[in-house]
């Protein structure tokens, strides 16, 4: 049975109050011709008003090996069980878990039993925030930072009750986490019903649009600027800004192209790598070299640039250059010179959640016997904190993309729409816990071919 | 010369009758002594035929509102009954279909029936709970809560009662309100069987095993390597042997001398598509296996398991269940599509010409 022909399974989850019944409420109401069938886990005050409801009390069941990536939500298989003889009721499946659920069980169910997977598929993950709870949420529980990390969307609910600058930090708190859901603001837990349902949400494709930075890796810096400066000095002035310190790379015939840019950038991360030499103000700046400038003085501080010949300097720098009102000028004309072009980067920024995102973006192809004894590896020593893995895979002699999706160290591949003349590459993002980015990085570049 | 002869045994499925249900049929068996069919289906459709002919009896609709889950028929013939997601039980007369009692147990699904040997007995499973009703309806027993819903039930003699359910299987004295044995095991047992004495107790579990139990020795062990979880168990009347599958292929464990345990079990590889339904003839070591292909295939079996199919039929969609006449002289199929077919089935051997005893 193809994808197609299997019935798409929404899981919604959300700790207790985040408003998942008021969103059932509102998919059963809404007009989308489709007949849903819920799975309801909770008695929750608000009932629920319509459509083929059953309840079933969650059964989480472990195996006897004792693995938690075994582990199934057996009253599902039960349900779902019954439900497949009656296909002709529904064509769509809507399971509510309880506020406390752990996902990874739930999800799991689609992937361990062979009966439910051959007659159902896990559209996406649904995960209602109460945005003005979160926070505290993220720090007593396990569980909902790992509704967190499981969600393919994440609905920022009840925004009314929180101001837009906690909305944002709250956002990029939930975005460091999980890199690869969407997010959507919502008051009342009203959102666009296709913002929920038939995701497919395991199209990378999809999420790529959306936020095509979101495999970009991230650098140390967050802000390039090239000058185009003739023979002379130059100071580089900078006011009062967030950091007492900051670091730049200055590099001398520095392109303006996005290839130009990105091989600075490049050469800009190797040199961020090596220690800084801290410079006070008045200090020249030299070329090729990782420095740190020091900004605890009140008032402007000015660094001299010296250029002996006509040339295009590129100034890589940790933060962005409005933060401290950064300016170049020409020490005898006392003239600013603007840059000619400027480039924003993904910075790297601390993770202050255990819960975080790796991406992998590789082009090429991939020797699939490599990749499996890698993957299968890393999910059988990291599968516990692995929460989620997505992606596709270009296997040699393969004219089809291979898609990967999983759930703690189960996985499935595969094969999708052909590549044709687009460049074969790999793109892979993981979730979940205390995961080691260089060595998972360094692990699967031994899989290209 | 010696009266042994080798000879394989050759059967058919010979035409016999089909009939349709109104939805896809989940339960079947054999009432009145092989003279009426009943036909249950998912929606709540029960239908009752004629054995030879096919031709309807009586039928009636909707008789589980939210759908039916299980039936069974009493061992005698006469009566049977019905359970569904609205938490009732209904016991029926054969003949023309009437309700004698609707048992109401409340909120929950009542997912597995069971009638003792000798009838007197129905056991009723509904979410954590196990009833037991006599045969005009009056509660004779109820268990406590289980720890999580009961997977399924069945009766080790005529006043004890075994549950599975996750991690473990109880023996209940029913009659003295007593736990007589519990056997535990950390997984999700999803099927039980036990040996026609009573002593071997066979799981299968949701991680793709089978846990057997004797209860004699207390000894137990583990077949694991299953492809899928065993769903589907078939203890042969003399419980020497244990057909079980999780897969397309079905396993049969042999318990003769010192098996199963470090025994090869014979593996019968006739399906192109998982097994949904498994059953051994009444009597004899022929085993009968619907498929999710439609595929319906008879096996005759050797002491180790091993064995050569004697018949094969298509039965045209997902085999909800299959249900051997008492003599073993037919063999009834019901499928996803609610189409029923009824074979003759006749196997030949250099003993006996007509069914298999």
């Amino acid at each position: 049975m193809s994808i197609k022909d299997k019935v798409p399974v929404t899981i919604l989850t959300g700790f207790l109050g985040s408003g998942k019944t008021t969103l059932l409420n509102r998919i059963l109401s809404e007009e989308h011709g489709k007949r849903i069938a819920v799975i309801e886990n909770e008695y929750g005050e608000v009932g629920i008003d319509q459509g083929l409801v059953i309840n079933a009390d969650e059964e989480v069941f472990e195996m006897s090996n004792g693995c938690i990536c075994c582990t199934v939500r057996g009253d599902l298989i039960r349900v779902l069980g019954n439900l497949m003889k009656r296909r002709d009721k529904f064509d769509y499946v809507l399971v509510e878990t309880t506020g406390l659920a752990d996902p990874g069980p739930v999800a799991q169910t689609f992937f361990m039993d062979e009966e439910i997977s051959s007659e159902f598929t896990l559209d996406g993950i649904v995960t209602l925030v109460d945005a003005a709870h979160i926070d505290q949420q993220l720090g007593r529980s396990d569980e909902s930072s790992e509704q967190v990390a499981f969600a393919d969307v994440l609905v920022l609910n009840k925004t009314d009750l929180v101001s837009d600058d906690a909305l944002d930090t709250l956002e990029s708190r939930l975005r460091d986490m999980n890199r690869m859901t969407r997010i959507i603001r919502a008051e009342n837990a009203k959102v666009p019903i296709e913002t929920v349902l038939n995701l497919s949400a395991f199209d990378l494709d999809q999420i790529l649009k959306r936020r095509p930075t979101f495999l970009e890796p991230e650098y140390p810096f967050e802000w390039t600027g090239v000058y185009d400066l003739d023979p002379g000095k130059y100071e580089l002035i900078l006011e009062e800004g967030p950091d007492p310190e900051m670091s730049l790379v200055a590099l001398v015939n520095q392109g303006e192209s996005e290839e130009e840019l990105k091989d600075g950038a490049e050469s800009s991360v190797r040199l961020y790598a090596e220690n800084a030499n801290t410079l006070e103000p008045g200090n020249t700046v030299p070329y090729g070299e990782h420095v740190n400038l020091k900004l605890e003085n009140k008032g402007n501080k000015s660094f001299i640039l010296n250029i002996e010949k006509p040339s295009k300097i590129g100034l890589f720098t940790q933060h962005t250059a409005e933060e401290f009102n950064m300016k170049v000028i020409k020490s005898d004309e006392n003239k600013e010179i603007p840059f000619n072009t400027e480039r924003f980067w993904q910075a790297e920024h601390e993770h202050d959640d255990e819960v975080g995102s790796i991406a992998i973006e590789r082009f090429g192809d991939v020797d699939p016997e490599k990749l499996n004894t890698w993957m299968g590896r890393l999910l059988s020593e990291k599968g516990v904190d692995i929460f989620r893995t997505k992606g596709f895979i270009s296997y040699s002699g393969n004219p089809r993309r291979i898609v990967f999706q999983g759930v703690h160290m189960l996985f499935t591949a595969q094969p999708d729409k052909e590549w044709g003349n687009e460049p074969r590459r790999n793109q892979l993002v993981f979730i979940g816990r205390n995961l080691n980015e260089k060595e998972m990085q360094e692990g699967f570049d031994k899989c290209l071919i | 010369m010696s009266d042994i002869e080798p000879f394989s045994p050759r059967g058919m499925f010979h035409e016999g009758w089909t009939a349709e249900v109104s939805d896809y049929a989940i339960a079947c068996g054999w009432a009145l002594k092989g003279k009426q069919f009943i036909v249950g289906d998912v929606a709540g459709g029960i239908f009752a035929f004629e054995g030879d002919t096919g031709k309807i009896i009586w039928k009636k609709e909707n008789t589980h509102s939210g759908g039916l889950l299980a039936m069974a028929i009493h061992p005698e013939g006469e009566i049977f009954a019905t359970s569904g997601q609205d938490g009732n039980v209904q016991i029926c007369n054969c003949q023309e279909g009437k309700v004698i009692k609707t048992l109401n147990l409340g909120k929950g699904w009542v997912e597995h029936l069971k009638w003792s040997n000798d009838g007197l007995f129905l056991a009723i499973a509904i979410s954590k709970k196990v009833y037991v009703f006599n045969e005009i309806g009056e509660e004779k027993w109820i268990s406590e809560d289980h720890p999580s819903t009961v997977s399924a039930i069945t009766w080790s003699n005529k006043n004890e009662l075994a549950t599975a359910c996750y991690g473990r299987v109880t023996f209940f004295d029913i009659v003295n309100n007593k736990t007589n044995q519990k056997l535990e095991w950390q997984g999700s047992l999803v099927s039980m069987e036990l040996s026609p004495d009573g002593d071997i107790v066979a799981c299968g579990s949701q991680d793709n095993s089978v846990h057997f139990w004797r209860r004699s020795t207390g000894m137990d062990a583990e077949m694991t390597g299953y492809p899928g979880k065993p769903s589907h168990l078939s203890f042969d009347d003399s419980g020497k042997l244990l057909a079980t599958s999780g897969s397309e292929r079905i396993t049969v464990w042999s318990f003769i001398g010192n098996g199963p345990e470090g025994t090869m079990p014979g593996e019968l590889c006739h399906h192109t598509e998982p097994i949904s339904s498994l059953a051994f003839s009444n009597k004899g070591m022929l085993v009968a296996s619907g498929s999710r292909d439609g595929s319906v295939v008879a096996s005759f079996l050797k002491n180790d398991g091993n064995g050569d199919p004697v018949g094969a039929a298509f039965a045209g969609d997902l085999v909800g269940a299959i249900s051997w006449r008492p003599d073993d002289c037919a063999l009834a199929a019901v499928n996803a599509k609610g189409v029923v077919n009824v074979w003759k089935f006749k196997v030949r051997t250099n003993l006996f010409s007509k069914g298999f005893k």
